[in-house]
């Protein structure tokens, strides 16, 4: 068993160098003469990283070996389909994901060593409320919403951070559960706090992101929250502030029309969600082959619409392998929560495994016209540096709630 | 010339992408596996009894006993413990007639059960507990009572 079990985790770990060293080769078949130095060193020492990374890992971490061997998977194919629609933004994305990883690491440690994350959602609030004031005041706007702010060459989006502080903040409060329900207005205190957070995004205009916050705070509030009909109320008023957005923002509106009927808008609004609709057609089961097809028709084709170029050149099989991927990702996630004795991270495991799974589910289901779009990236495959580190920070805190915790179990153990 | 390359390679990634995917699911499989059925099953097993985190190498929770087992740092054992304290070919578990014997290979840091250690032979029973190196495994047989 154990023997078997031994030559079996190399199998994943050298198909991945397999693909790719394969994609390497296929780069320099495509463009032999354009490769410099400091690119051919930066791809090879990120293969090197990433099959160090995935070794080292299943030494020092007495958790999930899974995970972060499926993420290298979806990185390594969004990398590839990034590199072929603009060089120079592959490169940057190959920084990025080396940057990516050694957070990872870093998180992983800090979370570890430091004790009582659950004790410090104030702490949370107040650097989220910081934050959103930060992007109000410094934001510049973009796609119709203000949600990047502009430190000299480098632009981050805050919100990637919030995201978050957000499952920890939920977390703190339903792991502190008793503690907050004997107070006055207790049970209003989560509430509140991500309410204000969304008026905070109402006034980014960052739809999207409202999305993802509110799924992840309902499903999160239904499996914990005690008052039922708090979590009616809760669906309700996402009902009645999702209509309230159809009707206050244009985008909102154009963006469901477009989703209704593209065709209509063929030449203007709907040019880009028709376009990743043929991209997708013309691949078939098995696509053109990289560096065959179109997919510079699709405007921004490298982070919303990352999946229909990798459908087109290399496959609808390709696409359906992501997806297949983000859904072991997901189960594992949620494989973790439950076997997690610490009510804490138990929280955080499941918010993360649901933010991760929303994500690619809007993005996915918005590239594929089957719910309106909202642009949002695709954790660890779109293009894009801050999503690529705060979901590298997910997946650190992923990693450590894997384990099993030195936590005196008399407090935890208890409402289980 | 490059676009047959790139035909042939569409497909090979895709296989490749395939494989990834069935290898980490058949992974899980044997993981998930190896939790349920020994954990709830009424069969023969070896528990830890260490807190898995507390080890500095790579141990299961159960180990299920079928046949003959033997435990040991070698790579060709059916037990593989990467503990400097445990001999190359450290003991083995024989079953006979539904029953389960422990035999030490001459060991340098010896095997205990219930804290003695042993020089011969030994049956195990239900409960017994087992020390090799810095391990304790605690054996488990359901139907022994």
């Amino acid at each position: 068993m154990m023997l078997n079990k031994k030559v079996n985790y190399r199998m994943p770990r050298n198909l991945l160098v397999l693909f790719e060293l394969m994609a390497l080769l296929l780069l320099f078949i495509y463009d032999k003469e354009n490769i410099d130095k400091f690119t051919l060193i930066s791809v090879i020492s990120l293969i090197f990283i990433i099959y160090i990374s995935n070794f080292v890992l299943l030494r020092i971490s007495t958790g999930d070996n899974y995970i972060f061997l499926i993420v290298t998977m979806l990185i390594s194919i969004g990398v590839v389909m990034i590199y072929r629609i603009d060089s120079t933004l592959g490169m940057k994305q190959v920084i990025w994901i080396g940057m990516g990883i050694l957070v990872f690491f870093i998180t992983y440690l800090l979370i570890k060593r430091i004790k009582g994350w659950e004790n410090w959602a104030k702490l949370y609030a107040i650097i989220s409320i910081g934050l959103f004031i930060a992007t109000l005041i410094l934001g510049t706007k973009r796609k119709g919403s203000i949600n990047w702010i502009q430190i000299g060459r480098f632009s981050f989006q805050p919100t990637e951070i919030i995201k978050i502080l957000t499952i920890f903040i939920i977390s703190a409060y339903y792991s502190n559960y008793e503690k907050y329900k004997e107070k006055k207005y207790g049970p209003y205190y989560l509430m509140g706090i991500i309410y204000i957070f969304i008026a905070f995004l109402f006034l980014q205009r960052d739809l999207g992101t409202v999305l993802i916050f509110y799924s992840v705070f309902l499903a999160l509030q239904f499996i914990y929250e005690e008052n039922r009909k708090l979590i009616l109320f809760n669906i309700l008023l996402f009902v009645i502030s999702g209509i309230a957005g159809f009707f206050l923002f244009d985008h909102v509106r154009v963006r469901f029309e477009i989703w209704i009927d593209p065709w209509k808008y063929i030449d203007n609004k709907g040019y880009q969600i028709t376009q990743s609709l043929f991209a997708i057609a013309t691949g078939g089961f098995f696509g053109t082959g990289i560096g065959l097809g179109h997919p510079d028709f699709i405007p921004e084709v490298h982070t919303d619409f990352i999946f229909s170029a990798i459908c087109e050149e290399m496959g609808i099989f390709t696409g359906i392998g992501i997806i297949m991927l983000f859904l072991i990702l997901v189960y594992r996630g949620f494989k973790i929560a439950i076997n997690q004795k610490d009510k804490f991270f138990r929280i955080v495991a499941l918010g993360i495994s649901i933010l991760f799974g929303i994500q690619s589910f809007i993005i996915f289901g918005g590239v594929l016209k089957m719910i309106p779009l909202t642009g949002i990236t695709i954790p660890f495959v779109s293009y894009g540096g801050s999503s690529m580190i705060s979901s590298f920070i997910a997946l650190g805190i992923l990693q450590v709630a894997s384990e099993e915790l030195d936590v005196e179990e008399k407090r935890y153990g208890e409402g289980t | 010339m490059y676009n047959i390359f790139s035909l042939i390679f569409k497909y090979i990634f895709i296989i490749i992408i395939y494989m990834f995917i069935l290898s980490i699911i058949r992974l899980i499989y044997l993981d998930i596996k190896g939790i349920d059925t020994y954990s709830k099953d009424n069969g023969v097993y070896l528990k830890l009894v260490n807190r898995k985190d507390s080890l500095p190498f790579k141990v299961k929770e159960y180990y299920p006993l079928v046949g003959q087992i033997t435990l040991g740092r070698g790579n060709d054992n059916q037990i593989i413990l990467k503990d400097p304290y445990i001999s190359k070919k450290h003991l083995k578990i024989v079953e006979d007639e539904g029953k389960f014997y422990l035999e030490d290979l001459n060991s340098s840091n010896g095997t205990y059960v219930n804290g003695e250690r042993i020089m011969d032979v030994v049956e195990l029973k239900n409960g017994d507990r087992i020390r090799v190196g810095q391990v304790e495994f605690l054996y488990v047989n359901r139907e022994q009572g």
